[in-house]
C-alpha cells in the first residue's frame, strides 16, 4: 500500500503562505461598503415571562437604522436537530418567554458598533421572573418548573425536505422537561447480570467545556435588491447553513450564498444555525445593508453553546476472567434551554462505544432534559468523550476490584475485524487490538505499572464514525481541465484547520499522475460546489474525499479517451505521468495535459472536460417519497449508521503531587487508526490537537455555572493548555487500511481526544489510588480524594 | 473627541483621525485595514493580536492607539519582503506549525521578537517565550520545531 506519489506523504499546506502573511481571510476580517454592525440584547434572567419591550428611545437614537424584537422574527423555529419526531424548539429571538441568561430579546443594526451597543441599553423590557430549575435531575421530577410545554412544528425539516411525508411531523409535548429519549437494547441485560461473577455500578459527572475556538463566533450578509442573499460566516458546512437560513427567511435556498472563508477553528462548536447569524441576515434583509455580528469572547463564553454536560449511571457485569456480560448505562444529558443535537448525542453515547467492547447484552437509556441554563451542543466526540471517561474508568475499578491485568482485559473484550454490529455496520477495517498493544509497548507498561508511589498508567479507548447518513447525507466534487493544463477542483469543503485544499489535491495528483500544483483548488462556495456533506460527522476525508477521487477518475476516462484518438492508440496503451499522457509502446508519442484541453475543445465538438464525482456516507440508506431503508433511528439505535469508524487507544503516565494535588503528565502516546493518513503531517496535527484538548478536558476545563449565569466567561478563568503546558507526546498511526474510504482512509479528526481523556484519567487514579468520577480533575479534588482516603476532613 | 494620531507602521506613515481611547488593534483592523492581527480575546488574554511596538511584542486589543504615536509598529504584514518570505514564516509552513491559522500571525511577531532577544533559545525557552500566543488547534510542538529551526536560519 506503499506505491503512492503523492498519497500518504506529508505535504506542506499549498495555502500556507496566506496564513503566515496574514492575508488568509476570515469573516473578521471583511468589510463591505455601507456595513452596519448588529448587536443582540441578551435576557439578565434564566427563565421569565416577556410582558413589554420597549424599543422606541433605540429607534430613535440617531445612526440606529433597525430594532427588532421578537415579535417581528416571530415563531420560526430552528434546531440542529429537526425531526419529525423532535421538532425544532428555539427561536431566534425569544418571543413570550426567556429560558436562559444571555437569550437574545431584541437586536439593533446601526452604523457603528458604540451606536449599537448604546442603544441596547435604550430598550427597556419587562419581565415577569418565573421560578427556575438548573439541575437536570431536579428538573426530572413531577414538582420541577417546566421549561418548555408543548412544542409545535412549524418550519419543513431537511427529512420533508428529502421525502418523509409531511405528516409525520407532531407536536412534542414536553413531560417532566424530558426532551428527548434513547433506548437501545439487545440481548438480555437481566440474564446477563444473573451470568455475571461481578457487579460494578458507578456515577460520573462530566461538566461542559467550552470550544475555545481562537475566531469568535460572526456573521456577515448581504442582502441584494435582486432577492439574493449573500453571506459569510464561522462554520463547519454551508448546507446545513443555507438551509436554515432560506426556511428562516422563507426564501429560495438557492439563493442563499454562503462564501468561501477561513474559519478560525469550530470543533463542533459552529455547525447548524445560530440565532446571531439569522439576526445579521434578517437585519440585512429589512434595512438592504451588510449587517456584521461579531460576537465578544465573553458572549461567546456566555450565549453560544458548550459542550454537552453529562451524568452516567454505568452498571457492568463481568465473569471472573473478565469477559463483559452485560453493561447498562442511563445518560442523563443536561441540555439546558434547548435540546440542539442531543437526540443524535444520545444515540451517538452507545453507538461510539459500540465498536469498541463486544458485549452481548446491552441497555442503553439517554435522556435529554431541558434546564434554564445555556444551551448545549456537539464537540469534537459528541458523547464519545464523556462516556470513555465513565466507561474506561469503570473497566479500570473492574480490573481493581477482581484483580485482572488492564490490558488483557481489554484484549479479551474487543470487537474483531470483520464483525457485524447489531445494527448492521461492518467492521472492515479495525486495528484498535495493534493500537493498544503499541500504546501500551511505547509507554513501557510492563516494568512501570504499579510501581512508583504517586506515579500511575493508563489506559483509554475511543471510536468513532465517518460521516453518516444525516442531511446533507452525500457529497460531490467537480473537476476543469483547463487549456493550460492545470485542473481546477470545485468542493464543498470548509477550510477550518484541516489542510482541505491540500489533502484534495494530493488525490487528485495521485489519480491524475500529475504535479500536485497543476491542481487549483475552490473549496467552500456553496453557489459553485456541488451538494457537500460538510466538515462535520468527521465525514470530509471518508465521503467528500471519495468523491473527488471518483471526479478525478471520471476526468481521467474522458482525458485518456480523446488521447486514444488524438495518437491513435489504444486506452489500454496509455499512460499517465507528470502532466502527459505517453504511449507504453512508443515513448515519442505524447500528449500533455494542455494539449488534451486544446483537443476537446478544437476537435471534439468544444468539450470542455469536466470530471464529476460523488460518494453518499451510507449508499444503502435512502428515503424517498416515502419509501424508507434501513434508515437508523436515534431513539432505538436500529438501523445503519456509517461505513468506517475511526478508532483509537492511548496509555498516559503521570506523576502526582500529594502535597499540592499538581498533576506531570509524564508522557502521553496516542495510536490512532485513521485507515491510510492521505497527508501523514495533517493526520499527526490532527492527533496532537486531541491530545492536547484532552489534556485541558481532564487537568483545566470547565465552564461553570451558578444560578444560569456563566461565571468564568474569559481566558483567565477558563485556562486552557498552554505552549508551558505541554508533555513529551508520541502520536502513531496504525497500519490499517478502510477498503471503502479513498486511498484506504477514514476518519481522523475526533477519535483521539477522547481515547487521550480517558487515558490520562485513569493514569491520575492510579497514580492516587483513588478513584476520581468528576472532570476536571483539579489539583483541589485530588488532594479531596487524597485526604478522603486518609480519613482526614477535608 | 477624536484626535489625529501618526503611527508608523512597517516603515509606512499613517495618519489617522480617532477617539483617544481607541485600541492599536482597532486602529490597524478597523482604519488602515491591516487584519492580519487578529481579536480573538479583547482582553490581553491570548496573544491572537500581537504586534511589535519599539521591537516588543505587545497585545494590540488593551495598548491605545495613541500609546504608539512615535514607536517603530511591525505588524505581520511587513514581515515578507517583495514575495520572499521571513524565515520564521518559511518554518511555519516546512513544520506544519498551523491548522486553522487564526493565533498564527500573532505567534509569529512573538517569535521574532524574542529570536532577536534571543538568537539560540532552547525549546523550553521557546515554549516560555510562546505561552501566552493560545493555540487550539496544534498543540504548539509543531510550532517550538519551526522556530528553533528558524532560529538556525537566521
Amino acid at each position: 500500500m506503499n506505491d503512492f506519489r503523492y498519497v500518504r506523504k506529508g505535504l506542506k499546506r499549498t495555502d500556507g503562505e496566506l496564513i503566515v502573511t496574514g492575508r488568509a481571510r476570515y469573516t473578521v476580517d471583511i468589510t463591505l461598503p455601507e456595513m452596519l454592525f448588529g448587536k443582540i440584547l441578551g435576557s439578565p434572567y434564566p427563565h421569565a415571562r416577556i410582558k413589554k419591550i420597549d424599543i422606541e428611545r433605540a429607534k430613535e437614537l440617531e445612526g440606529v437604522k433597525a430594532v427588532i424584537t421578537g415579535k417581528d422574527t416571530g415563531y420560526r423555529r430552528f434546531s440542529f436537530i429537526d425531526t419529525p419526531a423532535y421538532p425544532a424548539d428555539q427561536t431566534p429571538l425569544a418571543v413570550d418567554k426567556v429560558r436562559f441568561v444571555g437569550e437574545g430579546v431584541a437586536a439593533v443594526a446601526a452604523i457603528s458598533e458604540d451606536i449599537a451597543v448604546k442603544a441596547l441599553n435604550l430598550i427597556e423590557v419587562e419581565y415577569e421572573e418565573l421560578p427556575s430549575v438548573f439541575d437536570p435531575e431536579e428538573a426530572m421530577k413531577d414538582e420541577a418548573p417546566a421549561v418548555h410545554d408543548i412544542i409545535e412544528p412549524n418550519t419543513a425539516t431537511a427529512w420533508e425536505d428529502f421525502g418523509i411525508p409531511l405528516t409525520k411531523s407532531r407536536p412534542y409535548k414536553t413531560v417532566n422537561n424530558i426532551s428527548n429519549r434513547t433506548l437501545i437494547e439487545y440481548g438480555d441485560i437481566k440474564e446477563g447480570f444473573e451470568d455475571a461473577d461481578h457487579i460494578r455500578q458507578d456515577r460520573f459527572e462530566i461538566p461542559s467545556t467550552s470550544h475555545m475556538a481562537m475566531e469568535p463566533h460572526v456573521a456577515l450578509a448581504n442582502y441584494q435588491p435582486t432577492g439574493k442573499l449573500d453571506v459569510w460566516l464561522t462554520h463547519m458546512g454551508y448546507e446545513h447553513k443555507r438551509f436554515w437560513l432560506a426556511k428562516l427567511l422563507n426564501m429560495p435556498m438557492s439563493k442563499v450564498r454562503v462564501h468561501k472563508t477561513y474559519v478560525g477553528g469550530t470543533f463542533g462548536g459552529k455547525i447548524s444555525i445560530f440565532p446571531y447569524e439569522f439576526i445579521t441576515a434578517y437585519l440585512s434583509r429589512l434595512t438592504m445593508r451588510p449587517v456584521k455580528i461579531t460576537l465578544t469572547r465573553q458572549e461567546v463564553f456566555s450565549v453560544c453553546p458548550p459542550a454537552r454536560r453529562m451524568i452516567v449511571y454505568l452498571k457492568m457485569g463481568v465473569k471472573g476472567d473478565g469477559k463483559i456480560t452485560a453493561y447498562h448505562a442511563k445518560v442523563i444529558d443536561d441540555v439546558g434551554a434547548y435540546r440542539t443535537s442531543s437526540p443524535t448525542a444520545m444515540y451517538l453515547a452507545h453507538a461510539f462505544r459500540n465498536p469498541i467492547y463486544d458485549i452481548p447484552n446491552v441497555r442503553h437509556e439517554g435522556y435529554g432534559v431541558y434546564t434554564n441554563k445555556l444551551f448545549t451542543t456537539a464537540k469534537r466526540g459528541h458523547s464519545l468523550q464523556q462516556m470513555s471517561f465513565a466507561v474506561e474508568s469503570q473497566i479500570d475499578m473492574i480490573c481493581e476490584d477482581i484483580g485482572l491485568d488492564k490490558i488483557e482485559m481489554r484484549l479479551l473484550n474487543f470487537r474483531k475485524k470483520g464483525d457485524v454490529l447489531p445494527n448492521g455496520d461492518t467492521l472492515r477495517s479495525y486495528a484498535l487490538p495493534e493500537c493498544l498493544k503499541e500504546a501500551v509497548d511505547k509507554i513501557g507498561w510492563k516494568g512501570k505499572y504499579g510501581k512508583g508511589r504517586f506515579r500511575g498508567l493508563g489506559i483509554g479507548t475511543a471510536s468513532m464514525f465517518s460521516g453518516a447518513h444525516n442531511f446533507p447525507f452525500a457529497s460531490g466534487a467537480m473537476l476543469r481541465l483547463n487549456h493550460d493544463g492545470r485542473i481546477i477542483l470545485y468542493i464543498g469543503q470548509t477550510e477550518f484547520g484541516i489542510g482541505i485544499d491540500t489533502v484534495m489535491s494530493q488525490i487528485v495528483a495521485e489519480v491524475l499522475n500529475c504535479p500536485i500544483d497543476y491542481v487549483i483548488v475552490n473549496s467552500g462556495d456553496s453557489e459553485v460546489s456541488p451538494n457537500d456533506i460538510g466538515n462535520w460527522l468527521s465525514a470530509g476525508m471518508f465521503v467528500s474525499g471519495e468523491a473527488v477521487r471518483r471526479a478525478a477518475l471520471d476526468l481521467k476516462e474522458q482525458m485518456l479517451k480523446h488521447a486514444s484518438t488524438g495518437l491513435e492508440t489504444d486506452v489500454e496503451n496509455l499512460d499517465m505521468l507528470d502532466g502527459w499522457i505517453v504511449s507504453r509502446s512508443e515513448e515519442s508519442k505524447r500528449l500533455s495535459f494542455s494539449d488534451i484541453s486544446k483537443y476537446g475543445i478544437q476537435m471534439a465538438g468544444g468539450d470542455p472536460l469536466i470530471g464529476k464525482g460523488f460518494a453518499k456516507c451510507v449508499p444503502e440508506v435512502y428515503f424517498w417519497k416515502g419509501k424508507f431503508n434501513k434508515t437508523a433511528s436515534l431513539s432505538s439505535g436500529k438501523g445503519r449508521f456509517t461505513e468506517a469508524y475511526g478508532l483509537a487507544a492511548a496509555t498516559a503516565e503521570v506523576e502526582v503531587n500529594p502535597e499540592t494535588g499538581e498533576v506531570k503528565i509524564v508522557e502521553l502516546i496516542v495510536a490512532d487508526d485513521c485507515g491510510t493518513p492521505i497527508n501523514v503531517k495533517s493526520v499527526e496535527g490532527q492527533i496532537m490537537s486531541q491530545a492536547v484538548m484532552g489534556i485541558g478536558d481532564v487537568l483545566l476545563e470547565e465552564v461553570r455555572i451558578k444560578q444560569g449565569i456563566v461565571m468564568n466567561p474569559n481566558l483567565l478563568e477558563y485556562r486552557v493548555p498552554t505552549a508551558k503546558d505541554i508533555p513529551k507526546i508520541r502520536s502513531i498511526i496504525a497500519d490499517s487500511y478502510e477498503p471503502n474510504g479513498p486511498f484506504g482512509a477514514k476518519e481522523v479528526g475526533e477519535t483521539s481526544r477522547a481515547a487521550a481523556i480517558s487515558a490520562i484519567a485513569n493514569a491520575i487514579c492510579n497514580a492516587i489510588g483513588e478513584r476520581i468520577y468528576v472532570l476536571p480533575m483539579t489539583s483541589d479534588r485530588i488532594m479531596g480524594a487524597i485526604s478522603d482516603a486518609k480519613g482526614d476532613n477535608p | 473627541m477624536k484626535r489625529s494620531v501618526l503611527l508608523r507602521v512597517n516603515g509606512e506613515r499613517h495618519e489617522i483621525y480617532i477617539k483617544p481611547n481607541r485600541t492599536l488593534l482597532e486602529a490597524l483592523r478597523k482604519d488602515l485595514l491591516m487584519t492580519g492581527a487578529k481579536e480573538a480575546c479583547g482582553a490581553g488574554e491570548c496573544g491572537a493580536c500581537t504586534v511589535l511596538v519599539g521591537g516588543k511584542p505587545v497585545n494590540s486589543c488593551i495598548m491605545l492607539a495613541v500609546e504608539a504615536e512615535g514607536k517603530e509598529i511591525e505588524t505581520i504584514e511587513g514581515l515578507s519582503k517583495g514575495g520572499d518570505l521571513h524565515p520564521l514564516q518559511e518554518a511555519f509552513i516546512d513544520h506544519h506549525a498551523f491548522q486553522c491559522g487564526f493565533c498564527t500571525p500573532g505567534m509569529i511577531m512573538t517569535a521574532k521578537a524574542f529570536l532577536n532577544r534571543k538568537p539560540g533559545p532552547t525549546k523550553q525557552e521557546i515554549r516560555d517565550a510562546i505561552a501566552g500566543n493560545i493555540c487550539r488547534c496544534t498543540g504548539y510542538e509543531n510550532a517550538v520545531d519551526a522556530i528553533l529551526n528558524s532560529a538556525k536560519e537566521m
